[in-house]
């Protein structure tokens, strides 16, 4: 708000946007969580660095949960049978990816790869388990956070596939005619 | 002041004061790396006991700890809590029936334990004697020397360490809340900080398993402690209602021993059968002492109450691998090694197996996957 950057400098402490806690709240399925639930947050989750190139995990392997982008670049990509890559997505800082294996021991579906040198925020079942017997009611408002952002990518889903098929279905009324 | 080499007198000085300090501390370290196990040893050896003492207590009081930590407290704050409220407890307990009088039992012990264990032997003797005219070889086998030298020993360790061993206790009494506080309050910490260093590719797998065998592990370890404290209060009751001495030490034998699987129960109520023998002779109570004993605190109150609530079958040991553990830890830590070496062994078992069933599932995956991680 202020005009002069020295005043800038001391009433904002520009230390505190390095902490993990401010990253995570600029998170947006962590955005609504007070400051408790946060300092939670940044006991639970493990940061982990990746040179590049370096595998985050592989399709099948057994996953046990999400990691947040802290920096860097991961590539999301899927290996046919005849061993040719796919490149599914490639994510930027502040993206999340995993988030399947969170809830159940599944599978991972697809194979992540960090790109450059990459820093990522691990959120795991076990840990989130543990912190549900220890502090429930922040642990609810984390994974209430979670579910509202997976909530919306399954209503955005579910909206292009509706489209997609209005879109089959008038091609194909095209065709008849 | 150059000789052929090229190097002055204070250069040679040098490298050759350099030189002696290095073989002399080579040979220094040498030595000392020799030692250093026997340093390490001794350094360690008062501490075993009380670090385990304490991480059983810690394992015994995180529930508790977590039961305040749930409404908002801090944990430091809820384990000062819970401190608290056991020490009250035991002091109003120790007011209401007054503090047990360990001194005059110890020297009642004393003069007791010779007398039980002369029984002891004279009563063996006589089956000895019975089963040797049946089967002479037997009489190689000088068991009543074996026991008396065993008294003799006994009553030495107890005439000596009384004093000693108070001293242990006092130590103990500092030691384990201290040690054990910090067990409460960082051991997640800890944790956390080994398990981060493990390699990106093997992190979550390694997370996932210490989440499974530390949920074992205190189920295991509470599931144990809670079943001796139990069977020792039933012996105490049971044995309360005779006229026998030493009931509270009996139990608390009983109570121990029954860690050890088996043979522990066998062993925990020999010394109650002898001094019901001794003292009330074969009659009504001492048909009672061995019901308390067999029937109600191992077999009703043990087998088919508290084992199957308590304790997971995945912690069971083929009775042979409970042998070994016992003769393994008695030959490393004596009788405190006899105790716990099974609970060890089955601590270890838990661990394989945890990470036995973590791989099985891992393959069960593959299976659904091709090599090249299509679905089939």
């Amino acid at each position: 708000m202020n005009p002069n950057p020295l005043w800038q400098n001391i009433f904002r402490n520009q230390a505190g946007k390095q902490t993990l806690a401010y990253f995570l709240s600029q998170i947006p399925m962590f955005a609504k969580l007070g400051r408790r639930e946060l300092a939670l947050l940044e006991k639970i989750v493990h940061l982990r660095n990746y040179v590049a190139d370096e595998m985050i995990f592989s399709t099948g392997d057994i996953g046990s949960g999400m990691y947040v982008i802290r920096s860097g670049q991961v590539q999301i990509f899927t290996v046919d049978s005849e061993g040719k890559e796919h490149e599914q997505a490639i994510l930027e800082p502040g993206d999340f990816f995993g988030e399947v294996a969170l809830t159940g021991n599944r599978p991972r579906t697809a194979a992540a790869r960090a790109t450059t040198a990459t820093s990522l925020v691990g959120l795991f079942r076990s840990d989130i388990l543990e912190a549900t017997l220890r502090h429930p009611a922040p642990t609810a408002k984390i994974l209430f956070g979670l579910n509202r952002v997976l909530a919306d990518r399954l209503l955005q889903c579910s909206q292009q596939l509706e489209l997609l098929q209005s879109t089959t279905r008038d091609s194909q009324e095209h065709h008849h005619e | 002041m150059s000789d052929s080499t090229g190097l002055s007198r204070a250069q040679v000085a040098v490298i050759y004061l350099v030189l002696t300090t290095a073989i002399a501390s080579g040979i220094a370290i040498y030595s000392s790396a020799t030692t250093f196990t026997t340093l390490l040893q001794t350094a360690t050896s008062g501490l075993f006991l009380p670090i385990l003492l304490a991480m059983i207590v810690a394992f015994m009081l995180d529930p508790l700890v977590r039961l305040i930590e749930n409404r908002g407290v801090h944990r430091t704050l809820a384990i000062f809590i819970i401190y608290l409220l056991i020490s009250a407890a035991i002091t109003s307990l120790l007011l209401l029936i007054g503090p047990p009088n360990w001194r005059g039992m110890l020297q009642a012990l004393k003069a007791d334990v010779p007398r039980y264990i002369s029984f002891a032997i004279v009563y063996l003797t006589e089956w000895l004697e019975l089963a040797q005219k049946h089967f002479p070889f037997i009489a190689h086998y000088n068991l009543g020397d074996h026991l008396r030298n065993f008294s003799q020993t006994l009553i030495g360790a107890i005439l000596v360490q009384t004093p000693r061993s108070a001293m242990r206790i006092g130590s103990l009494l500092i030691l384990v809340p201290l040690f054990s506080f910090f067990f409460l309050r960082d051991s997640r910490r800890i944790m956390r900080g080994l398990i981060s260093l493990t390699p990106n590719r093997y992190f979550e797998m390694v997370l996932d398993i210490y989440a499974h065998v530390s949920w074992q592990l205190s189920n295991f370890i509470r599931g144990r402690i809670i079943e001796a404290i139990i069977v020792g209060l039933v012996v105490w009751a049971g044995l309360a209602l005779t006229d026998i001495r030493y009931a509270p030490i009996l139990a608390v034998i009983a109570g121990v021993s029954n860690l050890v699987p088996y043979v522990g129960p066998i062993f925990g109520m020999l010394p109650g059968i002898t001094i019901a023998l001794v003292d009330l002779g074969v009659g009504a109570q001492f048909w009672w002492i061995l019901c308390v004993y067999i029937l109600i605190a191992q077999i009703i109150v043990d087998n088919m109450i508290l084992i199957p609530i308590l304790i997971s079958k995945v912690s069971n040991l083929h009775p042979l691998w409970v042998i070994l553990a016992i003769i393994m830890g008695g030959k490393l830590y004596g009788i405190l090694g006899m105790i716990i070496g099974v609970p060890i062994a089955s601590i270890i078992n838990i661990i394989i197996l945890e990470i036995r069933q973590y791989r099985r599932t891992f393959n069960l995956y593959n299976r659904y996957f091709s090599s090249r991680g299509k679905m089939l």
